[in-house]
């Protein structure tokens, strides 16, 4: 029994981590990008916008809760579910920090393959919210997100095989403890430096998967009104905002775990709650990447999107682990456990 | 896994290799000269045919851990096979290019087809036996919806899928609960277990996947009552496809089903023989084979087209040769098929010659008015067949049917050799109207000078001569051919 | 099944969360009784909306669909033999380029035949 009470208060403190982590990652967005854009951002409710979320959120609170005229009622309000649920699931095999007491499901061997099939999960809530919605931009923009979301995909799973290959291990846990081993100093372990292509791969298909710019077709406004949510108003439209940027956070610290080096860094050792702040920072700076993208990249065509899936990401990421499988066997330098 | 493995599956290996690797051929051949992959897949189906035919006489081989088994049974299935396939091949050429059909994934299609029937005849467990229904069935869903967009031929490529996945269905769960039952899939294996456990014989859950299993292979050979596919896909289909489905398809199943019956054979108190018909299941593949003839014959003496007629008409031959599988020959049955199978073929070579012409394909009776004085060719070729099919000596059928008949009656089931008499005595009257139609009576329209072009392809007249000389001389020599069936060891379906 | 208690756990409470959350806009925001049929209506940009939204789909999208499947059981099957690699050595490689040979005989013919183009996949 105290197992289960233990696991339900680690698992409240983590929702309850990652919600606050969304209230302020939609306001980091907004006044980041304001930066970039020499604007000022929100700054009127509370002591530099602090309170702007807290706004947002009573605000949404009090919306009437529509629901228009022809929707498929169940899948309609299962649908947000979808987005939200596999996103905060994604946490549960993440390493946050050092040892066992930062990691939820830490006797899990199979993180990588969890990950990778959770992942694909909210591929459903977001086609199916089309598909529910009665309405000609909902489907199209939910056809379009899944047929982008699984074509990057196949890019994700396979840099994360090679990852898994370089580890010989599924474990996230493993995978961080892979990245520092003795031979190498400091970062240079890290999966970033030793499977760059991966590397490159991951964020490339993060960025469709996450659906977010330079990849937001889904929710191209100017073509689709808001994509598959463009029926959804209130709490309900709410859910998926936060399905976007938890899943956003998620990849961010999937990326940590996976090529960062995860929670490792200076003596964590010694303070093991060290390791909590490392990862912090490194996620956190995988944020600001994220929305300086937004920012700085337009919006790719349609038709480009699908080219680069199927014709260049998939067969690059094959090869790239086929190539690293040949160079494990050689037993090269970089590529020993 | 080892070189002597590979070894017990090679016509397989050959024919899938050479599929894949014609797949991507064929990216390269202009549309102007598919002709080319489709001697590509020729040779390919003759190179298979050939390494079957050197290592028919070869010991008994168990590879890939048991899963596979290589005799002379599946050798000699494995010959005919890819003889057929490769005078499919050879009858295609001319007829897809006249009916707008030349595209050249039909070759890699086909050659994919055939490599998992030349799965199917070397399985020895049973998910080795699932996975090659799976592989010759997908192609062959694909390939009977090649008329694309003519709607007959989608609606065969639809109905054949269906009714094909649900079959598979039952196949899979049929084997999910026999190794519930016994604990493993292989046959050898089961047939020990059951041997070891006679308790296990009288297992509800045993019964129950071999049941369903039967159900799954009882479809892929069209017997009653699991035969209401057949027609409208055998009709659908383009005739080169439904002369393959209607002889390679059973042949490969019929193997399969065999191999699958043995395994079970220890459900019978005695064990004598190499491959033996258990107690539990002969009532049952007898009563289904009485009742597959008799339909099937009945039913086609009333159809007025002749592709719908043959495709009854390879029903009834299921059912004759479940009749040997009922008396536990296998050889028997083998022979039987391999007659069959030709004749059958050659009465396609005729069905093509006429698909092959200008205009609309029509298989109506009428159409062949008088096509037997205006092509004596093609008039002998259909009149062999059809004596072939009825069973007349000194064709193959004659033998096949004799050969099996004496099995039927020496396995004590004299009632069901009864029956497969007096209806191959039914079928001469629809297999003898076709020859009536074709020599005695005048077309009603005067017919355009087509004799010359029904004659004119050279590889269709090849697949005619051999099709009919094979009819000829498996009718004459029969023990040239069951010398390859029995000239090695004694052989055990399962062991 | 200890591994995946916490995965059971957090999943209940997320869906807890989400249906609180639906729960709360249900209670806290306004209810209008008068029905208003232009407001509940699909938003088409301000138009009727012309015919149902849910109709046939183009066969592009089931295509892509079908594909998929077919290349991530490919790539699930990466990760036990990526995980084992180092005990399998070079013939587990070689096993595992078989069975990427033959799914990427497949991947070059469809991309040859056109399957992957977008755009002119119609025809």
């Amino acid at each position: 029994m105290p197992v289960v009470v233990e696991v339900t208060l680690k698992s409240a403190a983590l929702i309850f981590v990652l919600l606050t982590g969304f209230a302020y990652l939609s306001l980091l967005e907004r006044k980041f990008i304001a930066r970039l854009q020499a604007r000022i951002g929100p700054n009127r409710a509370g002591p530099f916008g602090l309170l702007q979320p807290v706004a947002d959120g009573l605000k949404l609170i009090f919306k009437e809760s529509v629901t228009p005229k022809g929707v498929d009622k169940p899948i309609y309000f299962l649908a947000p579910a979808l987005v939200v649920v596999p996103a905060l699931m994604l946490f549960a095999v993440i390493p946050v920090g050092k040892g066992a007491t930062f990691q939820l499901a830490s006797d899990l061997n199979v993180g990588a393959l969890y990950v990778v099939g959770v992942m694909s999960l909210a591929v459903y809530g977001i086609a199916l919210a089309g598909w529910a919605s009665n309405n000609k931009y909902a489907v199209l923009g939910g056809l379009r997100a899944a047929a982008q979301m699984i074509a990057y995909e196949l890019g994700m799973g396979l840099s994360v095989a090679a990852v898994v290959l370089m580890a010989s291990s599924a474990s996230l846990a493993d995978i961080v403890a892979a990245q520092y081993p003795e031979q190498y100093g400091g970062i240079l372990g890290w999966f970033l430096f030793r499977q760059p292509v991966a590397a490159a791969i991951f964020v490339i298909a993060a960025f469709a998967e996450v659906a977010r710019a330079p990849f937001d077709l889904v929710e191209a406004e100017q073509e689709l009104t808001a994509g598959f949510m463009t029926e959804y108003g209130g709490m309900k439209f709410a859910l998926f905002f936060m399905g976007e940027y938890v899943k956003m956070i998620a990849v961010s610290a999937l990326f940590t775990t996976f090529f960062l080096g995860g929670w490792s860094g200076p003596f964590v050792n010694e303070a093991p709650i060290l390791s909590v702040v490392y990862f912090t920072i490194k996620v956190v700076v995988c944020l600001l990447a994220f929305i300086w993208v937004r920012a700085t990249l337009p919006r790719v065509r349609y038709d480009k999107l699908m080219d680069m899936g199927w014709k260049v990401l998939f067969p690059v990421a094959l090869a790239n682990v086929l190539v690293t499988a040949v160079l494990i066997l050689l037993g090269l330098p970089g590529y020993r456990l | 896994m080892n070189v002597a493995d590979l070894e017990t599956v090679l016509p397989f290996l050959l024919l899938a290799t050479g599929g894949v690797a014609l797949l991507l051929v064929d990216l390269a051949v202009p549309q102007a000269r598919k002709s080319l992959t489709g001697w590509l897949a020729f040779v390919v189906a003759l190179a298979a045919g050939v390494s079957a035919l050197a290592l028919v006489s070869g010991k008994t081989m168990k590879g890939f851990a048991g899963m596979v088994q290589a005799d002379a049974f599946a050798y000699f299935a494995d010959v005919l096979l890819c003889v057929v396939a490769a005078l499919v091949i050879l009858l295609s050429l001319r007829y897809h290019t006249a009916r707008g059909l030349m595209r050249g994934e039909f070759y890699p299609l086909l050659l994919l087809s055939l490599s998992g029937m030349s799965l199917a005849v070397h399985a020895a467990d049973l998910l080795v036996v699932f996975l090659a229904i799976e592989l010759l069935s997908i192609p062959l869903y694909v390939l009977s919806g090649f008329a694309r967009p003519r709607l007959e031929s989608e609606e065969a490529a639809l109905k054949y899928f269906l009714t094909g996945a649900f079959a598979s269905g039952f196949l899979v769960y049929g084997v999910a609960l026999i190794y519930g039952a016994s604990g493993t899939t292989a046959l050898g294996d089961l047939r020990a277990a059951l041997l070891d456990n006679p308790a296990l014989t009288s297992d509800a859950l045993l019964m129950a996947g071999l049941a369903l299993v039967m159900v799954g292979l009882l479809f892929k050979i069209a017997a009653v009552p699991f035969h209401f596919w057949a027609p409208d896909v055998y009709e659908g289909a383009p005739t080169t496809v439904t002369a393959f489905m209607a002889t390679a398809t059973k042949a490969a199943a019929f193997l399969a089903l065999m191999r699958v019956v043995a395994g079970f054979a220890a459900l019978s108190p005695s064990l004598a023989q190499p491959f033996e018909v258990a107690d539990a299941l002969r009532p049952m593949l007898a009563l289904i084979a009485a009742i597959t003839m008799i339909v099937g014959n009945v039913t086609a003496l009333a159809q007025q087209n002749v592709k719908r007629m043959l495709a009854y008409s390879s029903i009834a031959h299921a059912g004759y040769a479940l009749a040997g599988v009922a008396s536990g020959d296998a050889t028997a049955v083998l022979f039987y098929l391999a007659a069959y199978a030709f004749a059958t073929l050659a009465a396609f070579v005729v069905l093509i010659a006429v698909g092959s012409t200008e205009g609309n394909e029509d298989h109506r009776y009428e159409a062949y008015a008088g096509l037997g004085r205006r092509a004596p060719l093609l008039g002998v070729i259909m009149a062999l067949a059809m004596f072939s099919l009825i069973g007349i000596p000194p064709t193959a059928g004659f033998v096949g049917k004799y050969f099996l008949f004496r099995a039927v009656v020496a396995s004590d089931l004299t009632w069901l050799a009864v029956i497969g008499v007096l209806t191959s005595a039914l079928s001469a009257a629809f297999y003898l109207r076709v020859l009536m139609v074709l020599f005695m009576r005048e077309p009603e329209t005067a017919p355009e000078a087509e004799p010359a072009a029904l004659a004119a392809d050279a590889p269709r007249m090849v697949a005619a001569y051999v099709s009919a000389a094979a009819v000829l001389l498996i009718g004459v020599f029969p023990s040239a051919v069951l010398a390859l069936l029995t000239g090695g060891e004694l052989v055990a379906l399962v062991r | 099944m200890n591994d995946f208690l916490p995965i059971f756990v957090l999943l209940v409470l997320a869906s807890g969360l989400v249906s609180l959350v639906l729960l709360i806009s249900v209670l806290f925001g306004p209810r209008r009784r008068a029905r208003n049929e232009t407001k509940l209506q699909p938003y088409e940009s301000g138009m009727r909306p012309i015919g149902p939204a849910q109709r046939r789909l183009p066969v592009r999208f089931y295509l892509i669909a079908v594909l998929f499947i077919l290349f991530d059981i490919e790539v699930v099957f990466f990760f036990p033999w990526a995980v084992a690699l180092r005990e399998l050595g070079w013939a587990g490689l070689l096993s595992m380029l078989i069975f990427i040979g033959i799914l990427e005989a497949g991947h070059f013919w469809l991309w040859r035949r056109g399957a992957l183009e977008w755009e002119k996949m119609d025809k």
